[in-house]
């Protein structure tokens, strides 16, 4: 076995490989400067009281006090209620866009595509401007004009803990659809003519192949949307920051904006960095479970 | 292997000990350029050797940023060995700038802020005492109460640049149209009861469109101001008192989140206040939507006088369906018989380290620098553009030639109120100020929120304070009354 070894040991890397070694290696340093250090050092960071002078080692206190913290299960409850009510409400409404899409002209295709791609790369204080015009509570504010109409008085969209969180998804739902029509039209195209076909003979109506070709075949693309979704939504922080503080009674403050707030509020860089770690398992074990349950008979 | 494991763990031993002797060494190093002695300091304050000073700076006043290459010249030409190296920002982005060089450990060496975040910077280990490198000619130029605001202990950490008052806002047509004497509450100031009777009158429907008697902005950490604003004119200037016992826990408290949720429910104020930013209640302000204003600063009185001009102009840049306004400063009322305590803001030029300890030399540096911009031609220029009192003798000195077109009323109930601003607390040990600041975060300012939206009552309000309070500073650290 020894022998086996040793001329191994020996071995040079030439030609093919060599390039296959330095190209992962531009990879990996990238990967070990901007990923896996950051994490490391969250972590050792998570153990400290962080100062920039000098830390003190305090071990898992950082993360005894995050649990023992009434806020953090709030904003946690926060977290998953908004997920809830997004993710799913905006991979349905996506899906009925693109398949509303897909029968239309290339370019009527394209500009529709455009449209609704357009609030992801607009920048997300521009849109919350916007969304602040539309929830304002006095007489001005759109949201406001639209329910007179229907003869409901006015409300204090981002001011009320009845209508704060609720606003902040309607948000949510109005705007970021933009790379779930591009990947549901991708897997729409992908779809074989021919199961439309064998459907049309056997007398199946518009929802039978909706149900029973459609929906199947996207189910590659509804994962992997449901995954980066639900981790996107549990990381959400710009949208409450910027539109209602977190406010009112922390109605509104997720993870994300509490993790943000010790770091640059308090200077509680310990806690912000546990918080994180927490944040970070509890995205990995959801994601595992989505996996494990909803992508068993996923086919790529 | 055994004899193997000796020599190396003697090696790691001799290292370890190598270590915290160089540790102790370079300790004992800073220890004696950090405390340099006041020769030491005349000797650095002399010094020709070149360098160059960092400051990151906001636009101050309107016209601030647009002097920093003159002022950069005017520093190089007084100091010709040093360089003033100026990174402007932004408002919106000036303390998170800070904020994250501070914490990298490489803050500028000096950054405009105000007086009351010293206490987070002084936790950080970050902040620069200046006792023995400012000059006794540079602290005998500065007003007593400002320059107090930048001490913490006694340790003192950058110059004041002016010290405002937070005060109120009126349309003097307005104010005159409901029989407000507003130049009698200038002089004499006002109590809750005569401002409650006062909005209320205020208060005009026209069109089906309302006219507030009173609008404060409150909306996020603008709610901050309007309980701080009002708490020091409720017998609570601090949140701590002077036996160090959290103020807010009395009842005094108690009384005055009442006073404020009855002025919402009288009508006064609007039931939608809680979304009310300081953009939103500066907009209702110019176009008539409100009488009175908060908070409301001395400049304030410049920025409608620009729009009353853009609007004689007709220019379209003047905001839409704004209405010229004559602005005419108020204090703030007192509430349950309290002494009237204006509210003061100081803020200035802040003094940083980086986390190697600077020489001797360099402090002095900085401390030329921060002066420089903190007094004279300099401050007189920022502080006239801002319509802020002059907390020098040498930018009085230097005001004297520059003419500003002031109302001569506001300057006078600016300088009434200046009289009873509240005085620095130096005492605060920073460790209370800072879970003060976390308790303010965390439970005041949401609870707040939910109080001016109706969804939070009063009690539950000062139950919630109380209950954090002790959980923060004990049973024996708060006020019982």
């Amino acid at each position: 076995m020894a022998d086996i070894v040793k001329p191994m040991k020996r071995r040079k890397i030439r030609g093919e490989g060599a390039w296959g070694y330095a190209f992962i290696a531009v990879a990996l340093v990238v990967f070990a400067m901007f990923t896996a250090y950051p994490v490391v050092s969250a972590f050792l960071i998570s153990l400290q009281d962080y100062k920039p002078l000098g830390s003190t080692y305090i071990g898992f206190d950082n993360y005894v006090n995050t649990f023992k913290d009434a806020l953090f299960w709030k904003a946690l409850r926060n977290t998953v209620v908004y997920t809830i009510l997004t993710v799913p409400v905006n991979l349905i409404l996506s899906m009925i866009i693109a398949i509303l899409i897909l029968p239309l002209r290339k370019k009527t295709q394209s500009f529709f595509k455009g449209i609704y791609y357009l609030p992801v790369v607009a920048s997300g204080v521009a849109l919350s401007v916007v969304w602040l015009w539309i929830f304002d509570p006095m007489e001005g504010g759109i949201l406001n004009q639209l329910i007179n109409l229907l003869g409901i008085e006015n409300q204090n969209w981002l001011g009320s803990g009845k209508t704060a969180m609720f606003s902040l998804v309607l948000m949510s739902w109005l705007s970021s659809h933009g790379t779930s029509i591009i990947i549901y039209l991708a897997g729409l195209l992908g779809i074989d003519e021919t199961f439309y076909e064998a459907a049309d003979l056997d007398g199946a109506n518009f929802f039978h192949k909706l149900w029973h070709i459609v929906v199947p075949s996207l189910k590659p693309a509804t994962l992997f949307l449901l995954v980066t979704g639900v981790i996107g939504s549990f990381q959400v922080f710009q949208n409450a920051y910027l539109m209602t503080g977190g406010g009112p009674d922390n109605a509104t403050t997720m993870v994300g904006l509490l993790i943000f707030n010790n770091a640059f509020t308090y200077f509680d860089f310990g806690k912000a960095a546990a918080q994180s770690l927490i944040l970070a398992v509890i995205i990995a074990v959801i994601s595992v479970v989505q996996f494990k349950y909803a992508g068993k008979d996923v086919e790529y | 292997m055994k004899k193997k494991m000796h020599v190396f763990a003697s090696v790691l031993a001799l290292t370890l000990a190598a270590t915290s002797l160089t540790a102790c060494g370079s300790k004992s190093g800073t220890g004696t350029t950090g405390t340099a002695s006041p020769a030491a300091s005349a000797g650095a304050a002399n010094s020709t050797a070149k360098d160059t000073i960092t400051a990151l700076l906001p636009p101050v006043s309107p016209n601030y940023q647009k002097n920093f290459d003159q002022m950069a010249k005017d520093f190089n030409a007084l100091y010709p060995n040093l360089t003033l190296k100026i990174e402007p920002a932004s408002w919106e982005d000036v303390k998170q700038k800070l904020d994250t060089q501070v914490n990298a450990g490489s803050p500028p060496d000096i950054a405009f802020g105000g007086s009351d975040g010293i206490p987070k910077y002084i936790q950080q280990g970050l902040l620069m005492d200046i006792t023995d490198s400012a000059t006794p000619d540079m602290i005998s130029d500065y007003d007593k109460a400002p320059l107090d605001y930048m001490r913490n202990g006694k340790g003192l950490y950058g110059f004041p640049a002016y010290m405002e008052v937070h005060a109120l806002g009126g349309n003097k047509e307005f104010l005159e149209k409901a029989g407000i004497d507003w130049k009698k509450v200038q002089q004499n100031g006002w109590t809750y009861d005569e401002f409650r009777d006062a909005i209320k009158k205020g208060v005009v429907t026209e069109n089906g469109k309302t006219r507030y008697g009173f609008v404060f902005a409150v909306k996020g950490v603008a709610a901050v101001d309007y309980l701080g604003i009002m708490a020091k004119n409720a017998g609570m200037p601090y949140a701590f008192n002077n036996d160090m016992k959290y103020a807010y826990t009395s009842k005094n408290y108690l009384g005055l989140l009442k006073d404020l949720r009855q002025l919402i429910d009288d009508g006064s104020m609007p039931k939608e206040l809680s979304s009310v930013d300081a953009g939103k209640r500066w907009n209702m302000f110019l176009t008539g939507q409100t009488m009175i204003t908060g908070k409301g600063l001395a400049v304030f009185e410049n920025s409608a006088k620009a729009n009353n001009a853009k609007l004689t102009a007709k220019d379209a840049s003047a905001v839409k369906d704004s209405i010229p306004v004559d602005y005419v400063v108020l204090p703030a009322p007192t509430f349950q018989g309290a002494k009237a305590s204006s509210a003061a803001v100081v803020d200035g030029y802040l003094t940083f380290r980086g986390k190697k300890e600077p020489t001797a030399e360099h402090k002095a540096n900085v401390v030329k620098a921060a002066y420089f911009l903190a007094s004279g031609k300099v401050a007189a220029t920022t502080n006239n553009d801002l319509f802020a009192a002059h907390i020098t003798k040498t930018a009085k000195k230097e005001a004297e030639s520059m003419k500003v077109d002031r109302n001569a009323d506001n300057v006078a109930a600016v300088e009434n109120m200046l009289k009873n601003a509240t005085p620095a607390r130096s005492d605060i040990p920073t460790d209370l100020a800072a879970k003060a600041i976390k308790l303010e975060t965390e439970v005041i300012v949401p609870k707040f929120q939910g109080l001016i939206a109706g969804e939070v009552s009063p009690q539950q309000m000062y139950d919630a304070v109380k209950a954090a309070a002790i959980q923060a500073f004990g049973e024996d650290g708060i006020v019982k009354d």
